[in-house]
């Protein structure tokens, strides 16, 4: 509520004395207008007053004024605020007319609620009532809740008082009183926080008024003043039943008198012919006993729309089915709102409660020209939950008559209404969606065909434009036409919303290729589709309806040119293009998401490249909605597993242009999946997109003297130079942890150990073989020495984990590869000479030359460990051999004591499957089952002793 | 769901706000969320002109009248178009109270009555009462439709 300043709402509202003397006499804006009153704003008085006076505002607003409080301190500030106007000394300001020209202070709490007090109680009733009105209900409507020991104040103005004005800020207050839940701040306003008044109420400070005490008389005289059938009290009854609804859903009581008072309205008024007369609304002074029921109709349906759905009580079925037909328009919709919400519960008992209502010229179809746009988007969606419901399988002609109103729906001219019937069409849920329901709806947008039925209302007027807008018509046509003018539109909300729905198309449309849904050729001409639907549809319904098909098919054939699906999405897919260069950001963020997903897996994606590398290099994009288009491309992949490269060429633009903004976490989990679901043939393919990243040279402290090369550009100020570099550990460690599973490189699943002859060839010729023998491999390990090498600190030593988690995965020579590598490493290696041409970057590199010395050692010492214990093997093997030995229980003992060592040892390091993974390799594997099995130990039980020894150890 | 209704003076000063479902603590969040879309956005804007952003599945459509800035935050069937047709009614009543798009003081002059016109806009989180005429009536305690 404060602002720099420190100014309070309320400082802001009486801030003007001229006003304030002003709003006595006269409350028209002319008056108020004409005082030429100075800009509060100019000078937001201090509360002068307070020295001497236990200002109920003054001291938090002095705090306020010097910094921006946090909320908590206003709600602390206003409790203790309240709790001193409890025992207000100054006398009333609103009295006493000639001070409140001098005085410019806020007014508190207290007084406004005192003021309430006292002028409900007061004689002169028409002066209190102009002082309630203009001075201290307005006022009092900037504090989030209103205390209880004002209800009954306004309980007595309420029965009392008949100004109008003076009632409906009753009833306004009233439900304020009830719809506070009791717990401190949190009515459905806001506005300056208030206390919790029933704790104040405990404590006893406020004359211990609860709600718990003025509740049950509110909702009894707003009951009874609800069930108040009296012709001239309606427009109060409408208020009182209004102010009911407010009270908590949770206390049963007043809900089932709530249920009572709503239906027992409904029972008096909504039976009976609801046809309206001609000129009711037109003419002045209509049929009053009609306009006073539709009122109550009105007032009754709103409140149910507000009370839980109850789906077992019949009566709200049937009651909203009636309220279709009600002369209210604002009735209407809530009748729709609750049937749409009835038909996802039970979609078969609302279809037939409607039964001649959704027929041609029933009302239903009325609906279709209401001027309430919610209420045509609830049709909207009852009409999608019947059309589609499989309780209704048996029952074809109803569904195709709700299908029919859905279609005709995408004339409409509210975007809001076409849209959601696009969206229906489409299969979009707002939960549990299915994809074969997407599928279905791309299928029945792309080749369906809206035909109007003959409304019997239109026949006589006009036919020949009638004629014209009735004609038949592909429902792809009448969208691509309609988002089209869309894209033309200055608004954003239109904007952004047909945008959104592009992306729907494109999720739809995704569906429907991913389940192969046979007939999506897309180059096929559109009207073909209709021609032949067509001739199909006349031959099934040609004893119906045979005039409007005959017609039909002709008018389909005669107009309309060689389009193709295909070519309207190319068409279409240009304009949506083009919208890029909106000015906001968030219609550009809705329009990106909208092309990844109508980018199809065979077309090339160059140009959704240059756009995204464009838009990427403004700086105005916040990180969230960066973040988003991130998991857009992961749900995309997840839609299409084919396009898991395209898919992470794109997010590398992400990580290289605003490494700074999105969220590692996000990009790994994109990778992961991308790499998990591209199967068998895309790993490889997949892991190589992923590392790209790593070829990006990675900042070093160099570049910050301005050494910077063009490559970097996008890193050049150090928060996205260390974001970038995060990145880079990131991918680092992903190749790590993922080389294997994509190189299907395993040493417990290469069946044969390597030829000794490749283990005895020079590192060179070493590494082709490697290469030649698996390449994914190979290529990460090359990757994975060039970070090793030439990262920064932090990236060096992952990539030194990330290739010890490699050589103990791998098998040869692999393994031999790496550790003669890391051997290198730790010496200094190349790196030494390296370091040498280049200025010191101050990092201490350690004696090692590559500061890693320390950190290798462990990781040399393992894999030492293992070929030791190998090589052991093998002489013992030998030994056993040549004397030709069988291997004594001790001895395999000790054999396996060793492996279930070097298993704990290399779990350390990384995770291996302890069941297959064999430390002192293939050839241990008969020796070790040979083992397990005399002592019946399972190789699962066996990982279970290990790794409680592990936990103990 | 209508999630909230803000009006804020061109400081960023809340003046009216109505939140529905939304818990507590994420009030404040969603308050200087919305402050800081209309100070990075608003500067320069027409009276009335819609402009949108959305945060997950949460709309959020906005505009300035006179001083006044107003913003609409929905999720489910008030999405940017439904906001729209919501701040419509909005605008239009406010400028109907005030008598054309408010200064700051007009508005605050104005207070309570914005204050009951919005009651009769959005109740409990749904739109309403969407004609002018209808919402002028209601908020002087007469029946939506006179006879």
């Amino acid at each position: 509520m404060a602002d720099s300043s420190g100014t309070t709402l309320m400082d802001l509202i009486t801030a003007d004395p001229s006003t304030v003397s002003a709003s006595t006499s006269s409350t028209t804006s002319s008056s108020a207008s004409t005082q030429s009153a100075p800009p509060y704003a100019a000078s937001p008085p201090p509360p002068r007053g307070s020295p001497g006076l236990p200002s109920a505002l003054g001291k938090p607003a002095v705090e306020k004024r010097s910094k921006r409080a946090a909320l908590m301190q206003i709600q602390n500030d206003t409790i203790s605020a309240a709790k001193a106007a409890l025992n207000p000394v100054r006398t009333n300001i609103i009295m006493p007319q000639k001070h409140k020209q001098k005085q410019k202070k806020p007014v508190s709490y207290a007084q406004l609620a005192r003021s309430i007090h006292e002028l409900a109680a007061s004689s002169d009733q028409k002066s209190s009532q102009k002082q309630l009105v203009n001075h201290v209900f307005p006022k009092l409507a900037v504090y989030n809740s209103v205390d209880p020991s004002v209800a009954p104040s306004l309980l007595m103005l309420d029965q009392q008082c008949e100004d109008r004005s003076v009632l409906r800020y009753v009833y306004y207050y009233l439900a304020r009183i009830l719809s506070d839940t009791g717990a401190q701040g949190v009515t459905t306003g806001g506005g300056i926080p208030t206390p919790n008044w029933d704790a104040l109420a405990d404590i006893d400070a406020i004359g211990g008024v609860t709600r718990a005490d003025v509740v049950p008389r509110i909702v009894n005289q707003l009951t009874t003043e609800a069930s108040n059938a009296d012709v001239e009290f309606h427009a109060r009854r409408l208020q009182a039943l209004k102010a009911l609804t407010y009270a908590p859903s949770t206390n049963s009581e007043i809900l089932s008198k709530l249920y009572e008072i709503v239906f027992g309205i409904l029972d008096k008024v909504a039976d009976g012919s609801q046809k309206r007369k001609k000129g009711v609304f037109g003419t002045k002074g209509g049929d009053k006993e009609f306009i006073i029921r539709s009122n109550l109709q009105y007032a009754a349906l709103s409140a149910l729309r507000r009370l839980p759905l109850d789906p077992g009580n019949p009566a709200f079925l049937y009651r909203a089915v009636q309220g279709v037909s009600f002369a209210d328009p604002v009735a209407v919709r809530h009748a729709l709102e609750i049937l749409s919400e009835l038909a996802t519960k039970d979609p078969y008992a609302v279809a037939m409660g409607l039964g001649k209502h959704a027929e041609p010229g029933g009302a239903l179809q009325d609906v279709l020209h209401l001027h309430d746009v919610l209420a045509r988007v609830s049709l909207a969606r009852l009409c999608y939950t019947i059309s589609r419901a499989r309780a209704l399988d048996e029952r074809p002609g109803i569904r195709s008559q709700f299908n029919s109103v859905l279609y005709q729906l995408l004339l409409d001219p509210s975007e809001r209404v076409c849209f959601e019937a696009i969206l229906c069409i489409l299969g979009k849920h707002d939960s549990a969606e299915r994809t074969d329901d997407r599928a279905a709806g791309w299928y029945r947008l792309t080749r369906e065909i809206l035909r109007l039925p003959e409304a019997p209302s239109v026949k006589d007027s006009s036919k020949d434009k009638a004629q014209k807008t009735r004609r038949p018509q592909p429902l792809i046509k009448l969208v691509m036409r309609r988002l089209e003018s869309s894209f033309r539109s200055f608004s954003r909300p239109v904007l952004h919303a047909a945008s959104r729905v592009v992306q729907e198309m494109g999720k739809s449309r995704a569906a429907a290729f991913a389940l192969g849904i046979q007939d999506i050729d897309e180059s096929v001409h559109v009207n073909t589709f209709s021609e032949t639907l067509d001739s199909r549809e006349i031959d099934s319904s040609e004893a119906s309806h045979p005039e409007s098909i005959r017609k039909t098919s002709s008018l389909s054939t005669g107009v309309g040119g060689k389009d193709t699906i295909a070519s309207l999405l190319a068409s279409l897919m240009e304009v949506v293009r083009t919208t890029v260069a909106c000015e906001c950001v968030y219609v550009r963020a809705m329009v990106i998401k909208a092309l990844i997903w109508m980018q199809s897996p065979h077309d090339s994606f160059d140009q959704l490249e240059s756009i995204i590398a464009s838009e990427l290099s403004d700086p105005a994009w916040p990180a969230t909605l960066l973040n988003d288009i991130l998991l857009t491309l992961h749900a995309r992949f997840k839609a299409t597993p084919d396009m898991a490269v395209t898919l992470l060429e794109i997010a590398r633009i992400f990580a290289t242009k605003v490494p700074g903004k999105i969220d590692a976490d996000v990009l790994q989990l994109l990778w992961k999946t991308c790499l998990v679901g591209a199967g068998p043939d895309g790993k490889h393919t997949a892991l190589e997109a992923v590392t790209i990243v790593l070829d990006l040279p990675p900042p070093q402290p160099g570049s910050m003297l301005g050494l910077a090369s063009v490559d970097r550009v996008s890193a050049c100020d150090p928060k996205s130079a260390l974001a970038l570099q995060r990145l880079v550990q990131a991918a680092v460690w992903f190749l790590g942890e993922n080389a294997n599973y994509a190189a299907s490189e395993y040493a417990w699943e290469s069946a044969t150990p390597p030829g000794t002859a490749l283990m005895m060839l020079d590192a060179d010729k070493m590494v082709a073989a490697a290469s030649s023998r698996n390449p994914t491999l190979a290529g990460a390990l090359t990757r994975l020495q060039r970070c090793a090498f030439s990262g920064s600190w932090e990236v060096r030593i992952i990539a030194a984990q990330a290739l010890t988690t490699m050589a103990i995965r791998s098998g040869e020579p692999f393994r031999l590869q790496i550790y003669e590598f890391l051997h290198t490493l730790a010496q200094g290696g190349v790196q030494s000479q390296f370091s040498e041409m280049h200025p010191s970057n101050g990092e201490d590199q350690g004696a090692s030359g590559t500061g890693l010395g320390v950190l290798i050692s462990p990781m040399i010492e393992v894999l030492d460990e293992m070929y030791r214990a190998q090589d052991d093997l093998i002489k013992e093997m030998r030994n056993h051999d040549n004397a030709n030995k069988e291997w004594t229980d001790e001895e395999l003992k000790k054999l396996y004591e060793t492996h279930e060592r070097l298993l704990d040892l290399v779990s350390l390091f990384c995770y291996v499957p302890r069941a297959k993974y064999l430390p002192l390799g293939p050839i241990s594997a008969k020796l070790i089952d040979i083992y397990r099995s005399r002592h019946n130990i399972s190789a699962s039980t066996g990982f279970e002793r290990s790794s409680c020894c592990h936990w103990n150890f | 769901m209508i999630l909230a209704v803000l009006f804020a003076n061109s400081e960023g000063n809340i003046l009216v706000e109505r939140f529905n479902g939304v818990p507590a603590e994420e009030r404040l969040h969603w308050r200087s969320f919305l402050v800081k879309l209309g100070a990075d956005n608003l500067r320069g804007v027409k009276n009335e002109e819609l402009l949108v952003a959305c945060h997950k599945s949460v709309y959020i459509v906005y505009t300035v009248l006179g001083d006044v800035s107003i913003y609409v935050v929905g999720k489910d069937e008030y999405d940017e178009l439904a906001l729209s047709e919501v701040i419509f009614v909005i605008t239009s009543a406010v400028k109907d109270v005030c008598g054309k798009p408010p200064t700051e003081r007009l508005f605050l002059d104005k207070y309570g009555k914005i204050c009951l016109c919005l009651d009769e806009i959005v109740w409990k989180g749904y739109l309403e009462n969407t004609e002018k005429e209808r919402i002028k009536r209601m908020i002087r305690l007469k029946p939506p439709t006179e006879f």
